[in-house]
């Protein structure tokens, strides 16, 4: 585990969904009870994770999150009573379909965290922010993103400028 | 002038165009699928496979950034594509119907508004035709009066020979320009005799008769029978080798983004969605007959010919098994 | 070895058909009935909406009838006239896409008029329709398939198919060996699939079970997924593609076969299909159930992956 004010080369970029219930406030009180954890994590709130669509996993991963966690009440709490028992299906599903696709599942975490779990929120975050830090930058999704398809693809300026030199 | 080129001159011959960086698009595998596509050497070249897709791609690409942008705090950046960076394409071993497309896409592109991005990659491109030897029973160019031999629309046209090798024929100044800058591999042709050419078997479609149907017939009970099995998807669009709509998509962030042409379909639900919710398009046979009429009346009526050379990839590759060759026959016999 | 496989009961399936058509047609049973007839090509067949009894005789059953009807029946594809109860020409495959489909609610049981066929393989997709069947040009998912002969139908002509071939599950294998390799090749394995793809949307469109009014990748606020068919973009249509599906696939494996740049997506389909059979116990297409494995729970499904 690192300790606050470590310098590392690589800071991953962690992106948290969270149910507003139980986790958001599980870091919440991990933050008023002023528990350090790794800043590299950003949250986003939900209202359960009932609602926090597979496709938004997707889409963190395509805009540069580093590693993914999903994060919720425990099973029997859900403030919507059966929200959470869903999403467990759902996200068990959808793991191995990532994990079938070449996505290693290192990289996406789920957990439990309920509004009186500071520490276990501290606990998960460290955990996954130290476990991408050694796996480093996630890298498939990015080059992706930045490729296209041969017909559309233009020649780069150095190239560009070899074709200059030959026609001279 | 007609020239003879041993197979080894030819794989010669693409070795020395893509060692000069030039963009050499052929027929080639991927992941198990012939496709148009750059090559690496030229060993990877598939002559005897119809490639699933049309070599239209080399200058209407399935997707192209035309602008790019970014903000920062108050201030916003365009950035135009540089013309120049379009890459110098020789597109190899194009079928004859892929072939008379591209004269189709020049006329719809430099028409009342010059497409630039398309204009600019055709200037760039030779292209490299490539006589049809075999034929299978959804090929249908000589019904819309194409041939496995003809030489429209292409800068060279290559015509397999018995015994290996090929006779060459350049019909453009690109194309002389590019057997002279390799005058060395290319000899006299004397007594090599061309390989029989592919005959589709299907008759001459009478289109003149299909243009009169469509021409007053735009409402008819007939559309929802010819139609109803369409599933709406695009297949047959992009496969064509004359189709040409495409529809342009912002991708990006709020601070950075880019701006793209991508194809896109008649067939589409989405093609004619308008932004107030109504569709005039509103169900499948309504679409299914704009694909007909553009091909065989609208193109027609603008630029005097058929939006179709009959390489029967729509036929082969339709979902639902339509086969347009057969709805344009019935067409011309009603 | 390419063995021949015996085709020979489709003549019988193709009088018994055209014999209960014209039957159900002329009696008043169904107002219309959705089978296959013989196209252009030498062997091809398309899909065709007979509504006269006269036409009966249209219909037909061979090795080249692949399609799967049951996507003229679902909602957003509802050019088919619906003004009564239909018939539906379906081999075992199609018909577990109509159980999945009964079970969403999208079809009612009572509105249909099921012509079972009794099935010995149809041809794989990039097959000339005129080829003979064999264990070279079967479709894959006739290696898999075990509803020969299809069960709860109004109707099945009495004849036996002939028993299947035995040979390798390809689908199987193919997930198994790309089970085995490591998460970088399997990226590298399907970003070359996808890189092929065209955002035709003909595996979307023949799919019974993409009955969406409007999808979620057609929609650009918010735009969930790039419209456009780069790299980045393809494989996201593919991965929410296969999620949608996830529970719900039949495995009549359509979309595969209508993909004109040959990408292997049944393999998804039946990836996921394997994993829910695992997680869930559950295998969707053979029986009307109110919800799919990922529509509903149990408290104690597997959490072992949740910390």
């Amino acid at each position: 585990m690192s300790t606050p004010g470590t310098k590392h080369d690589f800071e991953p970029k962690i992106i948290a969904f969270v149910c507003t219930w139980c986790t958001y406030a599980g870091a919440d009180l991990a933050g008023t009870s002023r528990m350090q954890y790794p800043a590299n994590v950003r949250l986003l709130k939900f209202p359960c994770t009932g609602r926090i669509d597979p496709i938004f996993i997707l889409k963190a991963f395509q805009q540069g999150a580093d590693g993914v966690l999903v994060s919720g009440c425990h099973p029997g709490d859900c403030h919507y009573i059966a929200g959470n028992f869903h999403a467990r299906r759902r996200f068990a599903a959808f793991r191995k379909l990532l994990e079938f696709v070449g996505v290693d599942l290192n990289r996406l975490q789920f957990s439990w965290v309920s509004a009186a779990e500071g520490g276990k929120w501290v606990e998960v975050v460290t955990e996954l922010t130290e476990r991408v830090r050694c796996m480093g930058p996630m890298l498939e999704f990015k080059e992706l993103a930045l490729e296209e398809q041969w017909s559309g693809k233009l020649d780069s300026l150095e190239l560009q400028e070899a074709y200059n030199q030959i026609q001279v | 002038m007609q020239k003879y080129l041993s197979q080894e001159n030819f794989s010669t011959l693409l070795e020395k165009l893509i060692a000069s960086g030039k963009r050499v698009v052929a027929p080639k595998l991927n992941a198990g699928t012939v496709l148009y596509e750059p090559l690496k050497n030229p060993a990877e070249i598939v002559i005897d496979r119809m490639p699933r897709r049309s070599g239209k791609e080399a200058f209407f690409p399935i997707c192209e950034e035309i602008i790019s942008y970014g903000k920062e705090g108050q201030k916003v950046t365009v950035t135009d594509i540089d013309p120049a960076r379009f890459p110098e394409t020789v597109l190899v071993g194009v079928r004859p119907c892929d072939a008379a497309a591209i004269p189709m896409l020049d006329a719809v592109f430099s028409w009342d508004y010059r497409d630039e991005f398309f204009l600019e990659r055709r200037k760039k491109t030779t292209v490299v035709g490539m006589a049809c030897t075999e034929a299978d029973d959804a090929c249908f160019c000589t019904a819309v009066g194409l041939s496995p031999g003809d030489p429209k629309g292409g800068d060279i046209l290559l015509t397999q020979v018995e015994g290996g090798g090929y006779l060459c024929r350049a019909q453009s100044e690109k194309g002389e320009a590019l057997v002279a800058a390799h005058a060395a591999l290319f000899s006299e042709p004397d007594g090599h005799k061309s390989l029989p050419l592919a005959e589709p078997q299907t008759e001459k479609i009478d289109l003149q008769k299909v243009k009169k149907w469509l021409d007053t017939n735009f409402e008819h009970p007939d559309w929802d029978s010819i139609a109803t099995r369409c599933v709406g998807c695009g297949a047959c669009a992009f496969v064509c080798p004359a189709c040409h709509c495409f529809d342009i998509v912002d991708e990006g962030t709020e601070k950075s983004g880019t701006r793209r042409k991508n194809w896109d379909a008649c067939g589409f639900w989405k093609f004619t969605h308008h932004a107030s919710g109504h569709n005039p398009r509103d169900l499948q046979p309504k679409r299914y007959r704009n694909r007909i009429m553009h091909k065989f009346k609208y193109y027609d009526d603008k630029f005097g010919q058929r939006l179709c050379t009959g390489c029967g990839r729509c036929i082969r590759l339709c979902p639902a098994g339509i086969d347009i060759a057969a709805i344009v026959e019935d067409i011309s016999k009603k | 070895m390419t063995q021949p496989i015996d085709t020979s009961i489709y003549t019988a399936v193709t009088d018994a058909i055209r014999t209960e058509a014209a039957r159900i047609l002329s009696d008043g049973t169904v107002t219309a009935v959705a089978g296959y007839a013989a196209a252009r090509r030498k062997g091809s067949s398309q899909p065709i909406v007979v509504s006269d009894a006269g036409n009966a005789d249209k219909l037909i059953f061979t090795a080249a009838c692949v399609n799967n009807l049951a996507v003229y029946l679902t909602k957003a594809k509802k050019d088919i006239p619906k003004s009564g109860r239909i018939g539906v020409v379906v081999k075992g495959c199609d018909l577990r896409a109509l159980v999945g489909l009964m079970g969403e609610s999208q079809l009612k049981r009572d509105d249909l008029y099921l012509i079972g066929v009794p099935c010995a393989g149809v041809l794989g997709s990039t097959i000339q329709p005129a080829t003979e069947l064999n264990t070279d040009t079967i479709a894959p998912k006739c290696l898999e398939c075990v509803e020969r002969l299809p069960v709860g139908c109004d109707f099945v002509p009495a004849v036996t198919p002939p028993p299947a071939p035995e040979l390798e599950k390809k689908y199987a294998s193919e997930i198994a060996r790309l089970e085995a390799m490591t998460p970088a090749e399997r990226w590298a394995y399907w970003k070359e699939q996808f890189s092929k793809c065209i955002k035709c949307y003909a595996c979307r469109q023949v799919c019974p079970f993409c009955f969406c009014e409007q999808c979620l990748c057609d929609r650009n606020r918010p735009q969930m997924v790039e419209t456009t068919p780069r790299p980045a973009g393809n494989m996201a249509w593919h991965i929410v593609r296969a999620m949608h599906l996830a529970g719900r696939c039949a495995g009549c494996a359509e979309c595969e076969r209508a993909c004109p740049m040959d990408i292997p997506l049944n393999l998804l389909n039946r990836k996921m299909a394997k994993e829910l059979k695992e997680l869930f116990d559950y295998e969707s297409g053979f029986e009307v159930l109110e919800c799919g494995p990922l529509a509903t729970f149990t408290e104690k499904d597997d959490q072992s992956f949740i910390k």
